[in-house]
């Protein structure tokens, strides 16, 4: 049977990959978080590409600065920022992601919102990229950044009331179901305008101004008709 | 001859048509269709705003001095990037503010994503970057590979870094076509399609669509490579440096070209940095920034390529670092074709994963710049959030920055620089 | 010559004979799709082509005038429009039905094809577009997305279909539909343009209107 076997080895024997335990990847890393911003070592976490560390909402603004600061640190590039939502009575988190050359892995800080009164400062001053992100956290989540020169809605209009990515906003099996649904008039079929249909067509081929029996047509004072392609 | 009072104002036909508007509301016996504000008017009349300016930034570009004009790049317009509202604010043809409206191609991808499960979400992010699908696919599998720990085998990661460069091939390529379109050469874009063309019917061989092809699985890859898919392969490699050098040939050394693009639209090394610009557009300003050799992912480590960086930061160099990009992906792909591994293309991964509890972020290189996404797995069939970052959306918000200063006209050529597509920065 | 047709309706009745205008009766004023417009009466019910006058050479030259030279829009807003390009350029050119200049400007565009998704912030200068352009004009609603929503079809702010904002004349399925797909629409477009779909006969003209949304204060 050897010659009817496959030359690599079988798919399931390729492994899955080690549970991912104790910070073992970025030690420097861990050291300089937790001198520099004192940083206790229980509250990291790490994996095998990222090292990820809790704050909350106030602190997030001077926790960034110092890592981008910082020389040992130097996270000079913010890669991603967005929110989450775990649902009704528990927390928004605002997560943002580092890139420094002088660390392999990437940096992810989570800043604790309460969902009730969801501010937090702004980062627009350190980065200016920031901007677009604030504003479609804002938009999707309703997370408010105090400081933001330019906090309002980007994806939605300008008259959108709900926050769509927040998890009591539900996408149900058919959309007019759900909660915020139907928010715009498109939305609702109850608000489209179906009686021009039913109006009996007061054009006919080939236009009437053009027929041989055609009545004349009033002209009002001080009005002008100069466009005869169509009744008016 | 009758003097005609140079104090007349002659009404333009949009009044002329809310005149007519007017009355047959009134002979209908309705009220005259104008806003009870008075002094805002609805989304169809530029230059007022439709409500009071609720954020700073708003007032700065509504504060209309003499001599400006808001004008309304509307969001169906010739460029071809897609569907962005451009509020122009010039003075003469000068543009001296810009703001972009975006949202005109909002789908809530990210939002369906959590009712879907893991592989599923694969095709919700297909049409997000639309010219660079494969991509789109990417960064998802390699954070559902994370959050399930399981590593794809060997030639998927091939193949998955072949389709991929050739999916940078052509996406760089349209990009050269468009920017020329979108200067009036009306003859790039043709040749930037047929070249498009090659390339999508060799993914098509292998992934059995031509554009939002569905190719990336949780632990590897759909299909395997066959006959179809090798032999056009080949006859491809045998002709595109050809092409791409005939293509360059047309637009790089042309004269109007270069005084449209050179200088324009400078964009330094640290502004970009700060903007969070990346990718071909943050290299082309110096900054040797690329994820393949900065975080590197899947088999980048084996393959040997160089990080181009281009000192102008002008249009012109962002778009010649993107024909250097096309001849390091064909180098690439010379080296995943030689080094290309037998083996299986996908690891034994049930159909409906159920990840354990966790984070995941993976971020890779698209021919925008970095695209990353965040996972979060509550140990269920969806993920419990799914967050992606696109590159094309970060990058516009060098537009303010760029287009103040410059013709209009200047306006779409800048942004065809920068390449945005607005299935990714709408979502 | 044996018909397939239910039961219940009756054979068409012949048209009358001697001056007058002919009207050829239209089996969709049996049709289920008129009760919800209350336009089961309707003299010239439903949206399907009728005629009041019998055409001539003249007419049917003009019509395959119109036909082999549509001028479409350029609305291209997602994927689609990507193929729909692919479509324009030249390996399958559709230069050769007359469809070259993709008009910027509504006023001067015969057809609309909507390729890409619909969501409801583009809804209203899409059918200002579709408001802008002159008789006679057809839309082609291209790919899935335009079709019924397609893949984003529980999403909250995606149009489920563009058929609910216009009237379309085709739906080309796919997604994207393949450019070979397209052409197919484009010449089932040409079979509806010979036969006078999108005519004024069919449509009733208003003179300016703008469209009014529920809750809409200007």
């Amino acid at each position: 049977m050897e010659h009817l076997r496959r030359p690599w080895p079988a798919a399931h024997a390729l492994g899955r990959r080690r549970a991912l335990t104790a910070p073992v990847a970025a030690g420097a890393l861990v050291r300089l978080l937790a001198e520099r911003l004192e940083v206790d070592l229980r509250h990291l976490w790490t994996d095998e590409d990222t090292v990820e560390y809790q704050v909350d909402a106030a602190r997030a603004h001077d926790v960034l600065r110092t890592l981008r600061d910082d020389e040992d640190l130097a996270f000079f590039m913010l890669a991603d920022a967005g929110a989450v939502d775990y649902g009704t009575g528990e927390r928004f988190e605002v997560v943002y992601h580092l890139f420094s050359w002088k660390h392999p892995s990437w940096l992810r800080i989570r800043a604790r919102v309460d969902r009730a009164d969801p501010r937090v400062p702004t980062i627009t001053d350190l980065w200016e990229g920031a901007m677009f992100h604030e504003r479609e956290m804002y938009d999707m989540m309703g997370i408010v950044f105090e400081g933001n020169r330019d906090l309002r809605r980007i994806y939605m209009s300008p008259d959108y009331r709900s926050f769509p990515h927040r998890k009591d906003f539900v996408l149900p099996d058919d959309a007019a179901d759900s909660a915020a649904a139907g928010v715009l008039p498109l939305e609702r079929p109850e608000t489209w305008d179906l009686t021009r249909f039913n109006q009996a067509p007061d054009v006919t081929f080939p236009p009437s101004d053009l027929r041989e029996d055609a009545p004349a047509e009033a002209v009002e004072d001080g009005e002008t008709l100069g466009d005869k392609s169509r009744p008016r | 001859m009758t003097k005609i009072d140079p104090e007349t104002r002659i009404p333009d036909p949009i009044e002329l048509d809310r005149i007519e508007e007017d009355r047959l509301r009134a002979v209908a016996g309705l009220a005259p269709m104008r806003s009870p504000g008075g002094e805002y008017a609805g989304f169809d009349q530029v230059g007022i705003p439709d409500r009071p300016p609720q954020t700073e930034r708003e007032r700065e570009i509504y504060a209309i001095e003499e001599g400006e004009m808001l004008i309304n790049m509307g969001p169906q317009h010739p460029s071809t990037h897609g569907v962005m509202r451009l509020l122009v604010k010039v003075r003469g043809e000068i543009v001296v503010d810009i703001d972009p409206v975006l949202g005109y191609l909002h789908r809530g991808i990210e939002k369906l994503c959590e009712n879907a499960t893991y592989t599923t979400v694969l095709t919700y992010v297909d049409p997000m970057d639309y010219l660079s699908t494969m991509h789109n696919e990417h960064a998802p599998a390699i954070a559902f590979e994370k959050l399930y720990g399981v590593r794809p085998p060997k030639r998927a990661e091939y193949i998955r870094a072949l389709v991929v460069e050739l999916n940078r091939v052509f996406s760089h390529g349209l990009m050269m076509g468009f920017l020329a379109l979108d200067m009036g050469g009306l003859t790039p874009i043709l040749y930037a399609f047929i070249n498009r063309d090659e390339i999508v019917d060799l993914l098509s061989a292998i992934s059995g669509q031509r554009m939002l092809f569905n190719f990336f699985r949780v632990g590897g890859v759909n299909f395997d490579t066959n006959d179809e898919f090798l032999s056009r392969l080949g006859t491809w490699r045998s002709n595109v440096m050809k092409n791409i050098e005939m293509n360059e040939r047309m637009i790089t050394d042309n004269e109007i070209f270069r005084a449209r693009t050179i200088d324009m639209g400078t964009l330094s090394g640290q502004d970009a940095i700060s903007l969070g610009v990346t990718g071909p557009n943050l290299r082309a300003s110096g900054v040797p920034f690329d994820v393949r050799r900065a975080h590197p992912y899947s088999i980048y480590n084996e393959l040997e390529f160089d990080v181009i960086t281009q000192p102008g930061g002008d249009s012109y160099a962002r778009y010649l670092q993107r024909i250097a990009e096309i001849k390091q992906s064909i180098h690439l792909i010379d080296q995943i074709i030689d080094k290309m591994p037998h083996g299986p293309v996908q690891a034994q991964v049930p159909g409906i994963i159920r990840p354990k509890p966790g984070r995941a972020y993976a971020a890779i290189e698209s021919p925008r710049g970095l695209y990353s996404v965040y996972a979060i797995s509550d140990g269920g069939p969806n993920p419990y959030r799914f967050r992606m970052r696109d590159p094309s959306f970060i990058s516009l918000q060098a537009m303010p920055k760029l287009m103040p200063g410059r013709l209009v006209a200047d306006t779409m050529a800048i942004m065809a620089s920068l390449d945005p597509v607005m299935g990714g920065v709408d979502k | 010559m044996a018909v397939d047709r239910p039961s219940n309706t009756s054979p068409e009745p012949m048209p009358p004979a001697g001056d007058g205008p002919i009207i050829i009766p239209d089996q969709a004023r049996d049709d289920e799709s008129l009760r919800q417009f209350g336009m089961e009466e309707h003299p010239q019910g439903g949206f399907h082509g009728l005629l009041e006058v019998i055409p001539t050479k003249a007419d049917y030259v003009l019509d395959l005038i119109r036909a082999n030279s549509l001028w479409p829009l350029l609305s291209g807003l997602s994927c689609c429009a990507i193929e729909m390009m692919s479509t324009a350029t030249s390996v399958n050119d559709i230069d050769r039905f007359g469809m070259f200049p993709f008009r910027a400007s509504p006023r001067q565009a015969d057809v609309l094809i909507v390729a890409g998704t619909l969501t409801t912030k583009m809804a209203g200068p899409l059918v200002r577009l579709w408001e802008q352009m002159p008789e006679p004009k057809w839309c082609v609603a291209m790919g899935t997305c335009t079709t019924s929503g397609g893949r984003f079809k529980r999403s909250y702010s995606v149009v489920q279909g563009v058929d609910r904002v216009m009237p379309v004349d085709v739906y080309v399925p796919g997604c994207p539909p393949r450019p070979e797909g397209l052409i197919y629409g484009m010449m089932k477009l040409h079979e509806l343009v010979k036969e006078r779909r999108g005519q004024w006969s069919t449509y009733v003209d208003r003179g300016p209107q703008r469209t009014r949304w529920e809750g809409d204060v200007r």
